[in-house]
């Protein structure tokens, strides 16, 4: 999925790196204040980890196998944020280094790659394994799908970047400048191939690393701040009573009480996620010709299907409907073709926001009364924290590490369980920095 | 040897060492041709990058013309040779840019038969076949030159746009990637670092990409390690379910792995005093020569973007 050198015009490859400088440096910031001096070489180890990862092969049916990209899996190892700095730096490093991916387009692959693909695939990571335990199934199977997710948004955003070069960059007798394909070729000949297969892959293993990881080392699954957080779920549920939003209260003593910050910030992504892609609409405006006929049988290309005349059944039933209220997407006489996406696609999400919510409001209390009667609630929390406190006691006594190392680190986590915000406590690195 | 010992009761062999086994080796009869299990594919992937490594700390020690340059130069002259390149679009001038790499490569000693297939063999070439349904008159509008024939009663055929877009797109990025196999290959890694430094690049991103680059070698060897005592201890062909599990697993203690290494270097860095600042030797001084290749590249890029202009 790297693009190299020569397949986008120098304007692209700036636009992007360009856009990326923000990113970094947003990132920057994050990363300093939640891990501070601690940082350097956890993202450090975390991009040659990252790096190392790509070269993995997978074996797939058939007998052959695929490499997996891994920016979700480091993304929900380390957090978003460090994710995007660790996929940047192993970039850069087989640029520079290795030559491999391209160097005036190392903007654009961090832009796919190390914000896109994080950063998609880490919210839909969250929104899907919503507050359960961090050693539950449902927590595995999600980071596979957004490791299946993040993986196909990066790879449309490389379609999106390559078919846009042909119609932006082209000579007088129409020879393309850079990447040759449109956009009704790149988008199913890329996407295709991730949603076929490195999507599959991805998702593999980004579910099998979760897995073992939740069997064998739980701690370093603590890594990422909003792991950490689980820990303190049972204390943090009684300590959320939420009066205001009213949600504690539906929920009541001994049902599962609804999501409260979590659920919050899934909606938050999914948010963002949407406007993004509302934003993005326009670009249907780029390709050429229609859909068999979309918008009326008479533009249909006869010749090009070898047919004499318009299907019968097209024909009648073409006319059907004429109420639209944007017809094609547009407003009445095609002004502003671009604006009236933008509003087409904001009306349609909000009808379709609107009757999801509906639904739900009709199926949901039902559910939840089901789901109240099981009430497994605080046995099933303090069987996770049993799980990681036996998980935490086998890593310290684990023959083969540095057994300093994991007391440290250990001495460091219960320090951590003291506080409430254990990502920000500021004695993490003072304890570090004694002497042993 | 056979023959010497006295004859015995046969003993019957074991039939999984005479099944011929498909995992084992490609040249068994099975009848089936594989290039290697992922085992032995991650194990080459991973010798690959030590590979490269070393063949460019062996062209970054020769003597040749670009080793001379002070990295800075060679950094930011080299990406505006990059940036040269990506706006040329006359094929001639193109040309003429690719046959100026090979000339660098020799002022600065680098064995050109490796040289060029390095570049070939990394992209240029993918490039080519991938752009080759681009020619066709189904994608690239234009005068067909090269008749294929016809498909469902349309005529199909290579047209001149489609030809002069691969051609361009296949030759620039051939020059794009050795003006890049020519940066990465005759600078020290360390030298590299300094020069991002010195171009503004936020310190602790440049200690980042260091110690990333210092400890990926290490990890690398620990793949290796996993994999070869992977390969030792499998005999015969293994089902895609249990080499995934095993792919999946090797990743997360390689992760495992590198977490508790960083806390290693860590407090190894906070013995040695590190607060969180980087500091870096800068002992760069611009010479004659660097002066002189300034020049150099500066005319090139003019020249190469005037030419294409005035074409």
């Amino acid at each position: 999925m790297h693009i190299p050198d020569g397949y986008l015009s120098p304007a692209t490859c700036a636009g992007l790196g360009a856009g990326m400088v923000p990113a970094w440096w947003a990132a920057g910031r994050r990363v300093r204040r939640v891990v501070t001096s601690r940082s350097v070489p956890l993202l450090a180890l975390g991009s040659a980890f990252c790096f190392v990862v790509m070269m993995f092969n997978v074996p797939v049916p058939n007998g052959t196998t695929a490499h997996a990209a891994g920016g979700v899996l480091v993304a929900i190892l380390l957090g978003p944020w460090a994710a995007v700095i660790a996929v940047s730096t192993a970039l850069l490093i087989q640029a520079l280094f290795f030559g491999d991916g391209g160097v005036l387009a190392y903007g654009a692959n961090c832009f796919n790659l190390a914000l896109v693909m994080p950063m998609v695939g880490y919210g839909t990571y969250r929104l899907a394994a919503g507050r359960s335990a961090l050693t539950s199934r449902r927590r595995a199977v999600a980071a596979g799908v957004g490791g299946y997710v993040g993986i196909n948004a990066g790879a449309l955003c490389v379609a999106i970047e390559l078919g846009l070069q042909p119609t932006l960059f082209h000579d007088a007798q129409g020879a393309p400048l850079y990447a040759p394909f449109h956009l009704s070729q790149t988008i199913p000949a890329v996407l295709g191939a991730h949603l076929l297969v490195a999507g599959v892959v991805e998702l593999a293993l980004t579910v099998g690393v979760l897995g073992y990881l939740q069997r064998a080392n739980q701690p370093v699954l603590r890594l990422n701040p909003a792991h950490a957080r689980l820990r303190h779920r049972p204390a943090a549920v009684d300590a959320e009573p939420e009066p205001a939003s009213g949600q504690g209260a539906r929920g009541g003593a001994a049902g599962p009480v609804r999501p409260g910050r979590g659920g919050g910030t899934g909606w938050r992504w999914a948010l963002i996620g949407l406007a993004v892609m509302v934003l993005l609409t326009p670009l249907g405006l780029l390709a050429p010709g229609t859909a068999f006929g979309e918008s009326s049988p008479r533009q249909l290309d006869l010749a090009a299907y070898h047919l004499d005349a318009v299907p019968h059944g097209l024909q009648r039933y073409a006319g059907f409907w004429h109420g639209a209220l944007f017809d094609g997407y547009g407003f009445a006489g095609a002004r502003h073709p671009t604006v009236a996406y933008l509003v087409s696609a904001l009306v349609g999400t909000l009808v379709i926001g609107g009757v999801v919510l509906g639904l739900s409001a009709l199926v949901g209390p039902r559910q939840r009364r089901r789901h109240g009667d099981a009430a497994g609630h605080p046995d099933d929390a303090a069987d996770v924290d049993l799980r990681a406190a036996a998980g935490r006691v086998q890593d310290s006594g684990h023959p083969g590490g540095a057994p300093d190392v994991d007391l440290r680190a250990a001495a460091d986590r219960v320090e951590n369980s003291a506080h409430d915000a254990p990502a920000e406590a500021p004695d993490r690195d003072a304890a570090a920095a004694v002497p042993a | 040897m056979t023959a010497t010992l006295p004859p015995a009761a046969p003993v019957p062999t074991a039939r999984w060492l005479l099944e011929p086994q498909v995992g084992l080796c490609a040249c068994a009869p099975s009848g089936r041709r594989r290039k290697g299990t992922y085992v032995t594919r991650t194990i080459d992937a991973a010798a690959g990058v030590v590979r490269a490594a070393l063949f460019a700390e062996d062209a970054a020690a020769q003597p040749g013309l670009l080793q001379r340059l002070d990295a800075r130069v060679k950094l930011v002259t080299l990406l505006g040779l990059l940036v040269a390149v990506s706006l040329v679009q006359q094929i001639p001038v193109l040309v003429v840019a690719y046959a100026a790499t090979l000339v660098l490569a020799v002022l600065s000693k680098l064995p050109l038969g490796a040289f060029v297939r390095r570049v070939w063999l990394a992209i240029p070439l993918f490039t080519g076949i991938v752009v080759l349904p681009a020619t066709l008159n189904l994608i690239t509008k234009g005068h067909v030159v090269v008749p294929l024939g016809s498909w469902f009663g349309h005529r199909v055929g290579m047209t001149a746009p489609g030809l002069t877009g691969a051609a361009r797109i296949v030759l620039r990025v051939a020059t794009s990637v050795s003006v890049a196999v020519l940066l990465t290959t005759t600078t020290r890694w360390t030298r590299l670092l300094a020069a991002l430094r010195a171009l503004l690049v936020p310190r602790m991103f440049v200690l980042v990409l260091g110690v990333a680059y210092r400890y990926l070698f290490h990890l690398l060897g620990s793949v290796t390690d996993m994999y070869e005592a992977r390969r030792a201890r499998t005999v015969g062909a293994e089902d895609g379910r249990s080499g995934r599990a095993f792919v999946a697993a090797s990743a997360g203690a390689l992760f495992g792995k590198s977490h508790q290494l960083a806390e290693e270097v860590h407090q190894a860095m906070v013995a040695r005093g590190y607060v969180g600042d980087a500091r870096t030797l800068s002992a760069f001084r611009l010479r004659a020569l660097d002066v002189a290749w300034i020049a150099v590249a500066v005319v090139a890029a003019g020249a190469l973007v005037g030419l294409d202009r005035g074409l």
